[in-house]
C-alpha cells in the first residue's frame, strides 16, 4: 500500500532519495544564482576551473540582472594594480557608502534653520553610532572627491581618454562635477559656522555674473539670505537631486567601460612589442566569476576595514563648529579643502595685475594715461564665472584637443609635462586659497585669534581646568612672574592617572600666557602695537566656569587714539579636550 | 593557495575585524553618548555665559547678582526656590527662564522693587528673534542653561561668592571700595563701565577717572569732586549724558564708611 501510494505522490524509492533532494536543491540553486549549480559554486569559491560546458559561469552573466551589468572578463592587463590602483572601484565604494549612511543619516536630521544644528547634535549625542554614521558619511565624501581627482589623474596620464573611451571621459568629467557639488551641498546641512560661511561666500561668486546672476545666486539661496528656503533647496538637492544624476551618470561611465571598451591596456601591452609569451599572459581573460568579483569582495573588505581603524583611532573626526550666525562673519572663512584652489583664484585681481605691468611702460615713456581696468574687469566675475568653467571645458575637451594617437609617456612629453604642471599650478593656488594667504588681520585680534580660535580648541582652551581653578589672578604683560605662574600648585591630569603623574604648576597656563606676551612685546617692537598695555586676566565665574580674558590696549599708530581689544573666554570644567 | 581562496580568506578575516571594531566601539557607545551629552552641557554653558556677558549684565548685573532697583538677581535663593510659586509656573524653572527671555516682560511682577508698570516701557524686552528680539532659540537655552548652573551657589552648597572684578583685596580701602561698586546696594555696574569689572553704558564710562577728576571741575580737587558726583550727581553733569538719571540718594543708600571706600577705589581708576 505504501509503494503504491509513493508511486501516486511521485516520490522515488528509498535508495533514490538523497540524489532526488539534491537534484531539488541544485534546481533551486541554478535559479537563485541564474545558472550555477551547487557543484560549480563550491568550485567557483574554490577556484577551480568551471565544471560544465559551455561555461556556466558565462550564463550568469546573460540571464542575472545585475551580472549583466558586469564584464565577462578583463584581459589580465588591464587588471594589473600599478595600472589602475583601483581608483574607480573605490570611488564607487564610497559613493555606496554615502547612499547607506546617507540614507540613515537622513532619518534623524532635520533640514530646517531652527532645528538643524540641534539635530547634528542629537546624531552625536543620543544616537547610538550616530558619531560613527556621521563620521563614516563625512570620510566617505572626503574621500570619494579624493579618489575621483585620483582617478581622474592615472586616467590622464596613461592616456586611457584616447580612441574610444573619449565620451568615457566626458561623462567623468562629470562625474567629478557631481561629486564635487554633492558634496559642497552637504556641507552646509550640519548649519554650522563653517557651513553657513563657505556657502555664503561660494554662491556670492555667481552673484557678479552677467543679467541671470543676482537671479541665480536668488535660485540657489532661497533668499538675499541662505535661510529656511536655502536650506530646503540644499538638502533636497544632496539627498535626491544629484544623487540621480550621479546614478544616471555613473550608469552610463560604468556600462561603458564593463560592456563597451572594457579598461584600458596599460600602453605597454598595447603598444610595443613584447615576447609572444608575456603578451598572451597580458591577454590572459579574468573571468567575472570567480576572479573579478572575489577580489572585488576583498577590496569592499579592505574599505570599510580601513574606514573603520581610521575612525576607532580617531584619525579623522567630522567638525563641528558652533551654530551658524548670520550676525557675524568668522574671522576666518574657509571653504571646504577641494575648493581652495577657487578661494586662491578669487584672490586673484586680473586688472591690477594687466595695470602693474603695463602703467610703469607708460610712465617710462613720460605719458599721463594710465590704464584703469578695475572698472571695467570684475575680478570676481571673471576668476569665479568666466575661468573655472573654461578650466572644466578644457578638462573635458582634452580627449579632443590631444590627437597624439600613442599613449605611450614617451611618446606624449608634452601631455606630461602639462599634466604635472597643472598638479603645481592647482597646489598653488590652494595654498593661496587657505584663510592664512594674504589676508591682513590687526595684530592684536590675530595673537589672541590665535591663541583661542573662534572655533576649534587653541592652547587657550586646552589649558587644564585644574590650572585655573580658583585662581583669581591678572597676569600683565612685561611683567616678570617666574618660571611658573602659579606656585605651590600641583594637580593630576585626571583621576585615572598614577601618583607620578603629578604636575607641578600650571605649565600650560604658563606657556600660554608666555606666548601671549612674547607674540604682543614682538609687535610692540615692530611699531604695531605702540604704548602696549596688555594682560591676561583668570576669574571663577561659576563654580565649574573660569572666565579668562586676554586684554590689549595701544595706541593706534595713524589716528593716535587709544585702542582697546578684549575677548571673554569661558571655560567649563566638563569642556572636552585634546579633540 | 589560489589567489581566489586566498581573497577569500583576507576578506574574511578583514569583516571579522571589521565586526570586532564595530563590537567594541558598540560597547564603549553608551559611555560616550553620556560623556558627550556632558560635554555638550558644558559648551552649552559656556556659550550662555557670553550670550549673557553680552546682553544681560546691564540689568542683571555681571555676574547676574542683580541690580537694586532695576533687576532681580538670578543666583539667590529666592530665585531658585520661590520664584516659580509667586508666578504660578508649573513647569521647571529653566523652562520659565526660556519663556521669561523670549518674550520679555511688559509689566513688572514687583513694581514695589523693581520699576515697570502698565504704560511704560516695558521692563525687559522681549528678546528671542521671533518676536522682533536679537537671540536665537539654541541662544536663549544656553543663558539658560547658564543661569541654572548658579544653583550650587543659590541652593546654598557653596559659599556664595561674587568675584569682583580680578583682585578685590578686602583688607583695603580700595578693594572694599570695589566691592561696594559692584554691590547690588549701589548698583554703579548698570550704568558704568570699567574695563574687566563692568559693562553699562548709561552713564560714562570710568576708565582713567583718577587722571581727568581733579581737573573736570575748577577748584575741585579729584577726591573732592568724585565725592561731589556721588552725593549730588546734577551739581556736574559730564557733557553728552542728561541730568537726573543717575540716583540722588547715594547718600542714604550706602554708609559714610561705604563711600569714602568707593572714592578710594575711584581714585585708582588711572
Amino acid at each position: 500500500m505504501i509503494n503504491s501510494l509513493m508511486k501516486r505522490l511521485n516520490i522515488p524509492p528509498r535508495n533514490q532519495w538523497r540524489s532526488a533532494i539534491s537534484k531539488v536543491i541544485d534546481d533551486r540553486v541554478r535559479i537563485i544564482t541564474a545558472g550555477l549549480s551547487i557543484r560549480e559554486l563550491r568550485a567557483v569559491m574554490r577556484g577551480d576551473p568551471p565544471t560544465e560546458k559551455p561555461n556556466p559561469r558565462y550564463k550568469v552573466i546573460t540571464t542575472s540582472f545585475i551580472a549583466h551589468l558586469r564584464p565577462r572578463y578583463y584581459p589580465k592587463a588591464a587588471t594589473w594594480f600599478t595600472h589602475t590602483f583601483r581608483l574607480g572601484f573605490f570611488t564607487t565604494f564610497f559613493f555606496v557608502v554615502e547612499v547607506i549612511t546617507g540614507v540613515i543619516l537622513m532619518v534623524y536630521y532635520i533640514p530646517f534653520p531652527d532645528q538643524a544644528y540641534g539635530s547634528i547634535l542629537e546624531i552625536e549625542s543620543n544616537v547610538f553610532f550616530g558619531e560613527l554614521l556621521r563620521d563614516l558619511h563625512r570620510l566617505g565624501a572626503e574621500a570619494m572627491v579624493i579618489f575621483s581627482w585620483l582617478h581622474l589623474l592615472r586616467t590622464y596620464f596613461t592616456g586611457s581618454y584616447k580612441g574610444p573611451r573619449t565620451f568615457t571621459w566626458l561623462t567623468g568629467v562629470l562625474l567629478l562635477l557631481i561629486t564635487a557639488w554633492l558634496s559642497f551641498t552637504g556641507y552646509l546641512l550640519p548649519w554650522d559656522q563653517l557651513a553657513y560661511w563657505a556657502v555664503t561666500v561660494g554662491t556670492s561668486i555667481t552673484e557678479s555674473g552677467p543679467v541671470v546672476g543676482p537671479a541665480l545666486n536668488l535660485l540657489m539661496r532661497g533668499a538675499p539670505d541662505i535661510g529656511t528656503g536655502g536650506l530646503l533647496r540644499f538638502y533636497l538637492q544632496h539627498v535626491i537631486l544629484f544623487p540621480l544624476i550621479a546614478i544616471l551618470f555613473i550608469s552610463i561611465h560604468y556600462y561603458k567601460v564593463s560592456r563597451e571598451h572594457s579598461i584600458s591596456l596599460p600602453a605597454v601591452v598595447e603598444e610595443t612589442e613584447l615576447e609572444p609569451e608575456k603578451k598572451k599572459e597580458a591577454n590572459r581573460r579574468i573571468d567575472l566569476i570567480p576572479d573579478l568579483l572575489s577580489h572585488e569582495l576583498f577590496l569592499i573588505s579592505l574599505g570599510i576595514f580601513i574606514m573603520l581603524v581610521i575612525l576607532y583611532f580617531r584619525w579623522f573626526a567630522s567638525p563641528l563648529e558652533t551654530h551658524a550666525n548670520p550676525q557675524q562673519t568668522p574671522l576666518d572663512t574657509k571653504a571646504p579643502w577641494y575648493f581652495w584652489w577657487l578661494q586662491g583664484m578669487l584672490k586673484i585681481d586680473p586688472a591690477a595685475i594687466i595695470e602693474s605691468l603695463v602703467n610703469p611702460i607708460f610712465a617710462t615713456f613720460g605719458l599721463e594715461y594710465r590704464l584703469e581696468l578695475s572698472l571695467l574687469l570684475n575680478s570676481k566675475f571673471i576668476m569665479g564665472l568666466i575661468l573655472p568653467p573654461t578650466l572644466v571645458l578644457i578638462l573635458m575637451a582634452i580627449p579632443y584637443i590631444d590627437r597624439n594617437p600613442s599613449r605611450l609617456a614617451r611618446k606624449r612629453p608634452f601631455a606630461i609635462i602639462w599634466g604635472i604642471a597643472w598638479i603645481f599650478i592647482f597646489i598653488t593656488l590652494s595654498f593661496m586659497g587657505t584663510p592664512q594667504y594674504g589676508i591682513e588681520t590687526p595684530a592684536a585680534t590675530r595673537i589672541v585669534q590665535d591663541l583661542a580660535p573662534e572655533e576649534g580648541e587653541g592652547p587657550l582652551r586646552s589649558i587644564p581646568y585644574a590650572e585655573l581653578y580658583n585662581r583669581q589672578a591678572e597676569y600683565i604683560v612685561g611683567q616678570d612672574y617666574g618660571t611658573d605662574l602659579c606656585p605651590g600648585l600641583s594637580y593630576l591630569p585626571d583621576p585615572e592617572h598614577a601618583p607620578e603623574d603629578i604636575v607641578i604648576g600650571c605649565p600650560q597656563l604658563t606657556a600660554v600666557f608666555a606666548e601671549f606676551s612674547q607674540r604682543l612685546l614682538e609687535a610692540e617692537a615692530e611699531g604695531r602695537l605702540p604704548n602696549l598695555n596688555a594682560k591676561l586676566t583668570v576669574e571663577q565665574f561659576q563654580a565649574d566656569l573660569v572666565r579668562v580674558t586676554p586684554h590689549v590696549e595701544w595706541t593706534d599708530p595713524e589716528t593716535e587714539k587709544k585702542q582697546i581689544y578684549e575677548h571673554t573666554f569661558f571655560l567649563h570644567e566638563d569642556r572636552a579636550q585634546g579633540e | 593557495m589560489k589567489r581566489v581562496q586566498l581573497e577569500i580568506v583576507l576578506g574574511t578575516i578583514l569583516v571579522l575585524l571589521s565586526v570586532a571594531i564595530v563590537i567594541v566601539l558598540g560597547i564603549r557607545e553608551p559611555q560616550r553618548l553620556a560623556q558627550y551629552e556632558l560635554q555638550q552641557r558644558a559648551e552649552l554653558i559656556e556659550f550662555g555665559a557670553s550670550v549673557f556677558t553680552l546682553n544681560c549684565t546691564r540689568c542683571h548685573g555681571s555676574q547676574a547678582q542683580g541690580i537694586a532697583g532695576v533687576a532681580p538677581s538670578l543666583r539667590d535663593e529666592h530665585f531658585f526656590t520661590q520664584r516659580l510659586q509667586e508666578v504660578g509656573w508649573q513647569g521647571s524653572l529653566e523652562d520659565y527662564i526660556v519663556s521669561v527671555v523670549t518674550t520679555g516682560r511688559q509689566v513688572s511682577t514687583r513694581p514695589q522693587l523693581y520699576a515697570g508698570s502698565t504704560g511704560q516701557p516695558p521692563v525687559m524686552p522681549t528678546w528671542s528673534e521671533k518676536f522682533g528680539g536679537p537671540l536665537r532659540d539654541d541662544q536663549i537655552r544656553a543663558v539658560a542653561a547658564f543661569v541654572m548652573n548658579f544653583a550650587p551657589y543659590a541652593l546654598g552648597e557653596l559659599p556664595t561668592s561674587i568675584p569682583l572684578g580680578p583682585l578685590a583685596d578686602e583688607s583695603t580701602p580700595e578693594g572694599r571700595g570695589q566691592v561696594v561698586f559692584a554691590s547690588t546696594t549701589a548698583g554703579c555696574t548698570a550704568c558704568h563701565t570699567i574695563s574687566g569689572i563692568s559693562t553699562g553704558n548709561i552713564g560714562p564710562a570710568l576708565d582713567g577717572l583718577a587722571d581727568r577728576a581733579g581737573t573736570t571741575v575748577e577748584g575741585l580737587s579729584a577726591e573732592e569732586y568724585i565725592r561731589q558726583s556721588i552725593l549730588e550727581p546734577s551739581a556736574h553733569v559730564v557733557a553728552g549724558y542728561a541730568d537726573g538719571i543717575m540716583p540722588q540718594n547715594f547718600g542714604e543708600k550706602l554708609t559714610e564708611e561705604q563711600i569714602n571706600d568707593l572714592v578710594a577705589f575711584l581714585l585708582t581708576l588711572e
